[in-house]
């Protein structure tokens, strides 16, 4: 218990250091950043109506202690562009990154845990080399190239599956796909690595003195105690997911906070850009406190050693 | 005769280095590093690769068949073929003319990308494990909120911040690199700094600049040249998505992320253009990535897996 109280405080430490970088981002513009964002042609008028509006003609204690209470009451701001509330437009898209992120994690484990057992019943067969380049090339390709593959592969060629242009089921197959396959290499070694150590243990050499099938030993004994670090991988890579989305989201012309950001990049609009680097920090740093949480649940040593001081 | 005088040197190699000055023995440990990881049958062949890559970016532009911004009229979308090797754009250039300049792009910006992130990488983590104390922690929970954004979305807000362009975009990408190679670096000091000779030579009235750079660098060389070199691959990813997502290099610029991101027009039609800058950026970073493992078996072997 001590040990989880501990994570929410240094999460909650954590998530404040954020909300100070999100809000120091727009002063770290070189020179006026008004200026910067309205181009040089602006007039002097359209410069202070901006200023005013962003609240940047108060003193900078007072900018910060507005925008945490903001923050606090759920009020991220308004978009320049659109003029609606930032908050609304990242829940809008919000769902639809869970969404593509949830079936990539799915895939991805799926996928990598089954190379990973194969990899490793077969350690240093042709399979298993295989395997593990493939590994490392999940690490070497860019996401977003994968994904242009992929479309020309399954939409152009074989006219499997549409380019997406709406949000369905048959839309969310080639990203998730993409960003599952690229997920995998990292959770497939993990397990095949975990495997093959465990599996060199006497309680492995035990069990198959005692006759139990190579099966058995495999899925009853060795990949139980293999897993538990794969859980901790699977949940950073949720987390990293994110971030992986954001540009295949791009590609894919998905709906999400991905395509949202960079939206709010090109046309500078900040406080939209303030807005999703603040919650997707927040949503990074939570699932990172619950893999956690779920580690002490998987494995109770965690929660001991960690009581038996660092 | 030659076998046994080479044993004897061997035998009285310790005893000869203490007589040398220190600068020798640095010079004589970054050779033996070398051949080290050339006498590695994979790592040799990584080696060459990379030499004949940066060869590539230094001579590339002069063996290109053509200007890379030069469009060709009559030959527009030209599928591969004998005039156009690797085919040319919706503009009619020429794709391998663009992917040979593109290899100078690449490799200039992945190396400063790198360097930014080594420089102050290690400057940070060598505070932090030296100084210790309130530095190391304030310095290490600045990393760790930095840490907790994905490093793609800390590259874009800084995109954010100074504007769309290859240079921001190489600075981004060095930049949100720094928190976690501090991280790394501050662990393997650490591990320096608690064994005794540390501890001797402060007593013995060595300054802390003297046993930075005489002690803790050399010692943790090989563990931060792994890390440079899979940093490096990461780099290239990096400023590529960026380009590919046009907050990097813009148009015309030659560059690997940009035409992929021109190419992605043409899928339907010209298939060639979304197909061999990914190919290259794969098979450098491929290659990037795995010597970096290479390296990681040869000078930090408890560290596998």
């Amino acid at each position: 218990m001590t040990y989880l109280l501990n994570r929410i405080f240094s999460g909650i430490i954590v998530i404040i250091g954020i909300s100070i970088f999100s809000f120091f981002l727009i002063h770290l513009i070189p020179g006026d950043p008004v200026r910067m964002l309205l181009g040089q042609n602006a007039t002097n008028e359209e410069v202070a109506r901006l200023t005013t509006y962003l609240g940047l003609d108060q003193p900078l204690m007072v900018q910060y202690k507005d925008y945490v209470v903001n923050t606090l009451q759920g009020d991220l701001g308004t978009s320049i562009k659109t003029g609606r509330p930032v908050l609304t437009e990242i829940l809008e898209r919000f769902p639809e990154t869970m969404k593509l992120a949830a079936a990539g994690i799915l895939i991805a484990t799926v996928l990598g845990i089954s190379v990973g057992v194969i990899s490793a019943q077969y350690k240093g067969s042709f399979i298993d080399k295989l395997s593990m380049t493939f590994a490392t090339l999940g690490v070497s390709i860019p996401g977003f190239w994968l994904a242009l593959v992929v479309i020309m592969l399954f939409s152009v060629k074989l006219g499997w599956l549409p380019i997406a242009q709406g949000t369905g089921i048959r839309d969310l197959i080639l990203p998730a796909m993409t960003l599952g396959v690229l997920a995998s290499t990292m959770i497939s070694r993990l397990t095949r690595n975990g495997l093959v150590e465990i599996l060199s243990n006497d309680f492995v050499r035990t069990a198959r003195a005692k006759g139990l099938a190579e099966r058995m030993i495999l899925i009853r004994h060795a990949l139980r105690n293999a897993l538990i670090p794969v859980v901790t991988v699977i949940g950073l890579q949720m987390a990293a997911l994110l971030g992986g989305t954001v540009i295949i989201e791009q590609v894919f012309n998905w709906p999400g906070l991905g395509t949202l950001a960079i939206g709010a990049i090109s046309t500078r609009d900040f406080p939209l850009i303030q807005g999703t680097i603040l919650f997707m920090g927040v949503v990074y740093v939570t699932i990172n406190i619950l893999v956690d949480f779920l580690y002490t649940v998987i494995d109770p040593r965690v929660e001991l050693s960690a009581k038996g001081g660092k | 005769m030659a076998r046994l005088k080479e044993v004897t040197q061997s035998l009285h190699a310790p005893l000869m280095k203490e007589e040398k000055n220190p600068a020798l023995v640095q010079k004589k440990l970054k050779v033996s590093m070398f051949w080290k990881v050339w006498n590695h049958k994979r790592a040799k062949y990584h080696l060459i690769f990379l030499f004949l890559f940066l060869v590539m970016g230094i001579f590339g532009p002069m063996i290109a068949p053509f200007d890379p911004n030069k469009p060709f009229y009559d030959a527009l979308l030209q599928a591969p073929g004998k005039e156009h090797l690797l085919g040319t754009d919706a503009l009619g250039r020429d794709v391998l003319s663009r992917l040979l300049y593109g290899t100078r792009v690449t490799l200039t910006v992945s190396i400063l990308a790198a360097g930014i992130t080594f420089v102050a990488g290690t400057l940070l983590g060598l505070i932090s494990a030296y100084v210790g104390g309130i530095v190391d922690n304030i310095l290490m929970r600045i990393m760790d909120i930095l840490l907790a954004l994905p490093s793609i979305i800390l590259a874009l807000a800084i995109v954010a911040v100074l504007g769309p362009s290859l240079t921001n975009a190489m600075i981004a990408v060095g930049v949100s690199s720094i928190p976690s190679f501090a991280r790394l670096t501050r662990s393997a000091a650490l591990t320096i700094k608690s064994s005794g000779y540390i501890e001797a030579s402060r007593s013995i009235g060595s300054s802390h600049s003297w046993i930075i750079m005489r002690q803790f660098l050399p010692n943790i060389t090989g563990v931060l040249v792994v890390y440079t070199t899979l940093f490096i691959g990461g780099a290239i990813l990096d400023t590529a998505a960026l380009s590919f997502i046009g907050l990097g290099a813009q148009p015309p610029a030659p560059e690997w992320g940009t035409m992929l991101s021109e190419g992605k027009n043409y899928i339907y039609e010209a298939w060639w253009l979304a197909t061999f800058p990914g190919i290259a950026i794969t098979v450098v970073v491929f290659v990037i990535n795995d010597f970096g493992d290479v390296l990681r078996d040869i000078f930090d072997p408890k560290s596998v897996n």
